[in-house]
């Protein structure tokens, strides 16, 4: 008697893990998901088998984030983009590195020398996770996603001055079928400014405000530019007054369709089939 | 109580500090520190220190620490030495837990190491904000319940073996190794101590009286490390217990037409609540009036998630993928105990 329902249970619980694989398995579309992850950033892309975490966060919040979105056996990260070594982008990749599988990191040679930093650096190292360095005009493909790199340009490699780290971020373009997105980092006017002059800013779908909303990382030419109808800042619980007021004044005058706020909307979710694409919330 | 006394005289004594002073502790960390977004937290000598997240500190490492003393509380406080510990058995218990986190996804991973082994997973994480808010907190950090299961799984396997007498040593051995793997949490060291006066108790033929045994577990607690009196987990696995044995047979008369199979988690959680809800909304200043049942709802799942994830995490350090296997199948459970959580939170 007692073996059989010890059985019935095992079989129950064997088909409610497949029923939830099932649902929690979506390979039809692809997402974007920028995270509710506090006071920092951190982005998702996925489709498939295949996910692209940007930035990681200042802490372990990301883990809800890719809990949430990624199929529950999937420990697998084909690719993760750290645009710059600030705490608030890395913070929380120190918490995915140790859980999570991690194939490939591209980052800018700018490093910091925090003791975090080190953390982050020893994990890398230790697990001998193979590692690109982003540079302008660097084109990568993983299954259907294609990024393409717009910065930092060659000229800014070698040794990066603390207050520059912001204009070393790595800029990219994330395209999945039609639908488009910018992805910024903390980016500052100089660097905007100069993608701008190139010629470099094309025209998206999805922004990602640069640097949280602050008040100097925005240019009317961005917005001008790269004309988004949708925009997300990524911002947290935090002193300085990001998102910044001009900076959502400015987003307003453009005529940007939807403006999502991390701290108020939580996470933010955009799905394509490739040919067409819609906010989820 | 004599020897209680005295203790609790010395405690009192070696308290004695003023503002501005200096302290350096060289301790053994004695439970498993807090983590917060920039900061883990511990407790030596009734002082909580505040150190920088990293380098990570471990249950069971021994540290040099400073800090100042300012209104009982110490500031600055600065990670002089760390030495990590490289006991077996702690390297055990971590082995588990990373592979717990690196099976399942957040929060799942951090549900069943809790539940298992008392882990405590980062306090920025949002499910950790709902079971705060849903009074469910006590599943997730080791409770009593993880040493009364310990103890009757190895009871069954140790009475195949050995003779009754043999086959209690045993598990009285293995109680303890438990209670020193999931890091000495109070409500397990309470647990440990209730569970092995009455085996000794029914060793030598005596009937023991679980109240008494309940005191008698607090008298040797506190003999032993006094600063536990400030320690909530402690307090509340205390009152829990107490009113678990005075209030669970009234309580079962007031729900005479509730369902059979809801009425023994519904009671249980009721009596319970009756002793642990003041303290509750005296410590927090909030209390969830739908924590009965959520608690209800939920309690029937944890057995199931610490059999099959003790199983997974056993198997899983021998053979990963077969590990794996079987946590997937804690995973519906695991699943529906955290939507339960935040719905109503």
């Amino acid at each position: 008697m007692r073996i059989w329902k010890i059985v019935y249970m095992l079989e129950l619980l064997v088909i409610a893990s497949l029923v939830l694989a099932f649902f929690s398995f979506n390979n039809r579309k692809f997402k974007l998901i920028s995270c509710d992850a506090g006071q920092g950033n951190a982005t998702l892309a996925l489709y498939g088998n295949t996910q692209i975490l940007i930035d990681g966060g200042p802490d372990a919040k990301v883990l809800d984030c890719l809990g949430s979105y990624m199929p529950y056996w999937d420990n697998t990260l084909e690719l993760v983009i750290l645009t710059h070594p600030d705490k608030d982008h890395f913070g929380g990749l120190i918490d995915v590195f140790q859980r999570y599988e991690i194939l490939n990191l591209l980052k800018s040679k700018a490093t910091n020398s925090s003791q975090d930093y080190q953390v982050l650096e020893n994990i890398v190292g230790g697990k001998g996770i193979n590692t690109l360095y982003a540079v302008d005009g660097l084109d990568l493909r993983l299954g259907k996603i294609y990024l393409d790199i717009l910065n930092p340009r060659g000229l800014d490699e070698g040794i990066i001055e603390e207050k520059d780290l912001n204009n070393s971020s790595v800029v990219l373009v994330l395209r999945f079928g039609e639908f488009k997105a910018l992805l910024t980092g903390d980016v500052e006017i100089e660097g905007i400014n100069r993608l701008a002059f190139e010629g470099k800013i094309p025209d998206v779908d999805f922004l990602q405000v640069p640097h949280h909303g602050s008040k100097n990382n925005i240019t009317s030419g961005l917005l001008r530019l790269s004309s988004p109808e949708v925009a997300v800042i990524s911002v947290g619980e935090n002193s300085y007054g990001h998102p910044n007021k001009e900076v959502l004044d400015l987003l307003k005058t453009y005529n940007i369709g939807k403006v999502f706020i991390t701290i108020q909307d939580k996470d933010v979710v955009i799905e394509s089939s490739g040919a067409s694409w819609w906010v989820k919330k | 109580m004599l020897v209680f006394i005295i203790r609790l005289f010395i405690f009192n004594k070696s308290l004695k500090f003023f503002n501005g002073h200096k302290i350096r502790i060289s301790a053994k960390v004695s439970q498993e520190p807090s983590k917060f977004s920039n900061s883990q937290k511990f407790n030596l000598e009734g002082f909580n220190f505040y150190l920088p997240k990293y380098p990570q500190v471990n249950y069971g490492d021994k540290v040099v620490v400073e800090g100042t003393v300012e209104d009982g509380k110490v500031i600055n406080a600065k990670l002089i030495d760390l030495i990590k510990n490289e006991n077996v058995l702690l390297g055990f218990r971590k082995k588990i837990i990373s592979f717990y986190q690196s099976s399942l996804p957040q929060p799942y991973s951090s549900l069943v190491a809790g539940i298992i082994l008392g882990y405590k997973s980062e306090q920025t994480s949002i499910f950790w904000n709902q079971l705060r808010k849903t009074g469910t907190m006590h599943v997730v950090v080791a409770s009593g319940m993880n040493v009364i299961f310990v103890a009757g799984f190895l009871m069954s396997i140790f009475l195949t073996f050995f003779s009754r007498r043999k086959s209690a040593l045993l598990v009285l051995i293995g109680v303890w190794i438990y209670a020193f793997i999931s890091g000495f949490e109070a409500p397990i060291v309470r647990s440990s101590i209730m569970f092995s006066i009455a085996l000794v108790a029914q060793l030598f033929g005596r009937l023991s009286f679980s109240i008494n045994a309940l005191f008698l577990s607090v008298l040797v607690m506190l003999v032993i490390k006094p600063a536990w009196i400030y320690d909530l987990g402690f307090i509340l696995s205390f009152t829990a217990t107490a009113s678990l044995m005075l209030f669970t047979k009234k309580v079962d008369k007031f729900l005479k037409y509730i369902p059979k199979y809801i009425k023994t988690d519904l009671k249980t959680t009721l009596a319970a609540q009756i002793g642990v809800a003041p303290i509750l909304f005296v410590t927090f200043g909030e209390f969830n009036l739908l924590s009965p049942l959520v608690n209800t709802l939920i309690l029937w799942a944890v057995p199931l998630i610490m059999i099959i994830g003790s199983l997974g995490g056993l198997v899983g350090l021998i053979i990963p993928s077969l590990g794996k296997l079987i946590l997937y199948l804690s995973y519906p459970l695991t699943w529906y105990f955290v939507s339960i959580v935040g719905i109503f939170s």
